[in-house]
């Protein structure tokens, strides 16, 4: 090889060299994985003397641009705080180059919690193994990161005598369990730990599940049916399949059926599983049977009483033109006067045709009623009087 | 006088009585008024669904395309009419943020972020908003899949793959950088106050995307087309006046002169934008289905009339291409689509950068539906033809110079794109000789234009598509204004007259 040769040999292997190392940029930096919160800066060897380079940066919220420090022949691009603190891809892309420079930095977080963030929900389930709440912990680092998948979390739970503890592992940044009720009714304290970092209590509350059938009895100071004591209905303790006494305030209809088949109804909630409900006695002898209902879940069967008769007759006694009607006295079971209140009607009629209507109580056994000589011309009337089922009819009364 | 004095009184009386008569009326309808004010404003309440908000009035101004991946999730059973709401928020928080960046704002970033959320996004904000950095982005398209569902359906884990990301930064109000990216993400969403809120967001993954294009291959070299419009209804053929009759007619006159294809536009707006108008859909399957009779093969033109391409508009232009080429990919009649008529004529008003950015993005959203169609653009003129070269199936330019330097023109456009097949989208020349400008054209001249056009067209084989069938009675002013000098000649480029006989250039409308 001659002298020429060489040279130009030399010549071309220098034009080599030069051509990239003119225009170009080498990235020094070589890490690429980074925790959030390091400082993160990129260094290019920069041979040229423009600096009018920009560095287009990514991450999971937003994009910037970044203006480098120029230090001798290297340019340093310092990544802002805000953004190497987020976990995720960081992607960035250098401007103002015809090279096309751009790389990906991961950002990842510690696996050291900071923060718990928990939810728990719904707040309250039915007992019975078959409802169940949901708790989700999001355990955050100090910078408000999501920590890596398969993170421990423990959960752990009180009730009852029994305390436990299940470990789960955290996927696509959340970790959950679902906790399904015991049989027992009651409260559960719930509290979760990651690494050592431990979250605050969380209460469940785990109700009884819904009624199952039960009886219904009553309790009255007597028989009879004076339309003035009342008899108390209840049921028995009412408790669902598991056993739990059903939860307070369980709303209780009780159905009462006479014997002309009219319905009364009364209704109560439960204290301790047992509802009351009172009503007041009817005022002429009747046969009850009574049916309490949980609307749409249970009922009880029936319990059927009976109240006598109290009142046998009703004298009457008209004067003053027939126009004052007294009625009584009016004489309950151990002939004493029955007390105040009684309701006692009296129909008028004439030519067969009704008239009106008066209703007047008694009062210390007796009722008086005053026909209006006004409203009543004199004639002959109907008068029928009813009381606690009782009815005397007079044909036809003078009235003057 | 006593007479005078009486009628005096009489009419001061009665102008008395007058005007306490008119007064005692307006007393009482200022007072009625004041009551009936005092009524309604104790009767007009906030609409008791505001509380709710469950009315939020939604415009169409975001509509990327979306495609749930439902394959089931961890958790509680999804149900539509969440996944309803979850996909509304979760774009609207989309859009915000998009809104914040581009203006630097936090404006309802609140209502999609929950309160350590949305510190990231204004730490972005603020220092942006310091450097004067802005972005404009838009989204094309998400593939979200809810991961899981908690039992008491507050919170959602999703994962959206692949969101196709534009962005164009800029500093101090310079471009510095356009960039599509592919990104996946991973979030956390919390059901607050009504809103899906995004708690944790973490980019899992990006790239950027330099989508390739592969070209589909079509035979050029037998177009013989014409650009078509009925006579009466130019630029406005799917109004009120369609009529199927005219333009079989039309298409017959077409077809007897030898010519096999036309080029129809679409106007954007009045074809209804973001949602296509089925009845205009439905026009432009008749007239596709009258071309496939006649033998036509159509080329389409889309976004005529439009002329916004703003980043904060493209999930909408989308929206409007995916439907129009969705539905008429597979008609026998379809040639090609164009993507748009002369968008370089916008470059100077919108920004090259930006119309040809739209213009890409378009081309890859036609390609992805229609793998089966070429597709173009219809540029203006002959300097404008080799943009996008590598992107478009052929290359379509416009020219309406003298027809002495149609051929230099041409070979300029075949060096710089040797490989390209080129059609000659629009030429023509107007025969109008009259007040505005005398002397200049006549149907001779037209004649000997398309002439020496055709001659050079067919000694090199080159594919045309001629300016225009009819000569007409109106122009809108959207086209060439409304300036005489420029409207006139622009009724008289036609190779039919307005009275419907043929002008001598009708001679070589294809040879």
């Amino acid at each position: 090889m001659n002298s020429k040769h060489q040279f130009l040999f030399i010549f071309l292997w220098l034009i080599a060299i030069a051509i990239p190392a003119q225009d170009s940029l080498f990235l020094i930096t070589e890490k690429k994985d980074f925790y959030a919160g390091d400082t993160i800066s990129l260094s290019f060897k920069n041979k040229s003397n423009t600096s009018s380079y920009q560095l287009f940066c990514t991450n999971s919220y937003g994009s910037t641009l970044i203006t480098p420090d120029k230090n001798e022949d290297i340019l340093i691009f310092n990544i802002p705080q805000f953004i190497s603190n987020k976990t995720g891809i960081l992607h960035w892309k250098l401007i103002g180059n015809n090279q096309n420079i751009s790389g990906k930095l991961s950002i990842t977080s510690y696996r050291k919690p900071t923060s718990l963030e928990t939810y728990i929900g719904p707040p309250t389930i039915e007992a019975g193994g078959i409802d169940y709440a949901m708790i989700i912990v999001i355990p955050t680092d100090s910078l408000d990161n999501p920590i890596p998948e398969n993170s421990k979390v423990d959960v752990k739970r009180q009730f009852l005598q029994s305390e436990n503890k299940q470990t789960i592992l955290t996927k696509d940044l959340i970790g959950y369990l679902n906790i399904f009720s015991p049989t027992p009714s009651g409260r559960m304290l719930i509290s979760t730990e990651s690494y050592e970092l431990n979250s605050k209590e969380y209460t469940l509350d785990i109700l009884p599940a819904i009624g199952k059938n039960f009886k219904v009895f009553h309790e009255r100071d007597h028989k009879y049916a004076d339309g003035n004591q009342i008899t108390t209905l209840y049921t028995s303790i009412i408790r669902d399949k598991n056993n739990n006494v059903v939860s307070d305030g369980t709303f209780v209809d009780f159905f009462i059926t006479n014997q002309d088949g009219n319905i009364l109804n009364t209704s109560g909630t439960t204290i301790r599983g047992i509802a009351t409900a009172s009503i007041i006695h009817p005022d002429c002898e009747a046969t009850w049977n009574i049916k309490a209902f949980i609307d749409g879940i249970a009922n009880s069967d029936v319990l059927q009483i009976s109240y006598a008769k109290v009142i046998h007759k009703i004298p009457v006694k008209f004067s003053e033109d027939n126009r004052i009607i007294t009625v009584g006295p009016l004489i309950s079971f151990m002939e004493q006067m029955i007390p105040d209140g009684l309701q006692i009607e009296l129909s008028m009629y004439k030519e067969g045709k009704f008239l009106n209507k008066i209703v007047e109580q008694s009062k210390d056994g007796f009722t008086t009623f005053k026909i209006n000589p006004n409203i009543y011309k004199s004639g002959n009337y109907e008068i029928q009087i009813t009381s606690a089922c009782n009815t005397k009819i007079y044909k036809s009364i003078k009235l003057w | 006088m006593v007479n005078n004095t009486k009628i005096r009184v009489n009419t001061n009386r009665k102008i008395l009585r007058i005007v306490l008569m008119l007064s005692y009326v307006l007393i009482s309808s200022v007072v009625i008024f004041l009551l009936s004010s005092l009524y309604s404003f104790f009767n007009i309440g906030a609409e008791r669904a505001k509380i709710l908000h469950t009315e939020v009035k939604k415009e169409d101004q975001y509509l990327p395309k979306i495609i749930w991946k439902q394959d089931g999730n961890e958790g509680r059973e999804m149900d539509e009419q969440v996944l309803n709401n979850i996909e509304n928020d979760y774009l609207d928080a989309w859009y915000i943020k998009q809104m914040a960046y581009r203006n630097n704002s936090i404006e309802g970033v609140d209502d999609y972020f929950t309160e350590s959320a949305r510190k990231n996004l204004f730490n972005f904000i603020d220092y942006n908003k310091k450097e004067n950095i802005h972005l404009e982005s838009t989204t094309l398209e998400h593939n979200p899949d809810v991961l899981f569902f908690s039992e008491d359906g507050q919170l959602i884990v999703l994962e959206d793959k692949d969101v196709v990301q534009y962005k164009k930064v800029l500093k101090s109000n310079e471009v510095l950088l356009e960039t599509t990216e592919k990104s996946s993400y991973k979030m956390i969403l919390l059901a607050e106050d009504g809103f899906w809120r995004i708690r944790h967001l973490v980019k899992e993954n990006t790239k950027e995307v330099n989508e390739i294009i592969l070209p589909s291959s079509i035979d050029l070299s037998t177009i013989k087309g014409i650009n078509y419009y009925p006579q009466d209804t130019p630029w406005t053929m799917f109004g009120d006046k369609f009529d199927s009759k005219i333009i079989a007619k039309d298409f017959q006159i077409i077809k007897d002169a030898n010519l096999n294809t036309i080029r129809i536009f679409i106007p954007y707006e009045e074809f209804g934008k973001a949602k296509v108008k089925e009845d205009k859909l439905k026009k432009l399957t008749q007239v596709l289905d009258l071309a496939e009779k006649s033998g036509l093969g159509v080329i389409v033109t889309l976004f005529d009339f439009y002329g916004n391409y703003d980043t904060t508009d493209w999930t909408l232009n989308h929206r409007h291409a995916e439907t129009i080429v969705t539905k008429l990919k597979d008609h026998n009649a379809i040639l090609a689509w164009d993507v748009k008529n002369e968008p370089n004529l916008d470059f100077k008003s919108r920004g090259k950068q930006q119309v040809i950015s739209w213009l890409e993005h378009l081309i890859i959203l036609i390609k992805s539906i229609d793998k089966n169609h070429p597709v173009t653009i219809g540029w203006s003129n002959a300097e404008s033809a080799s943009i996008l070269k590598d992107k478009v199936d052929f290359i379509s330019f416009h020219y309406y110079e003298d027809y002495k330097n149609f051929e230099a023109a041409y070979d300029k456009i075949k060096e710089e794109a040797p490989n390209k097949g080129i059609v000659l989208g629009e030429f023509g020349t107007s025969s109008y000789s009259g007040f505005w400008k005398p002397f200049q054209n006549s149907k001779k001249k037209q004649l000997t234009y398309h002439k020496e056009m055709q001659k050079v067209l067919t000694l090199r084989g080159i594919p045309f598509i001629s300016w225009t069938l009819y000569d007409f009675n109106t122009v809108p002013k959207q086209v060439v204004g409304k300036l005489p000098w420029r409207v006139q000649p622009q009724k008289r480029f036609g190779f039919i007259d307005v009275k419907g006989n043929k002008k001598p250039s009708f001679e070589h409308i294809s040879k």
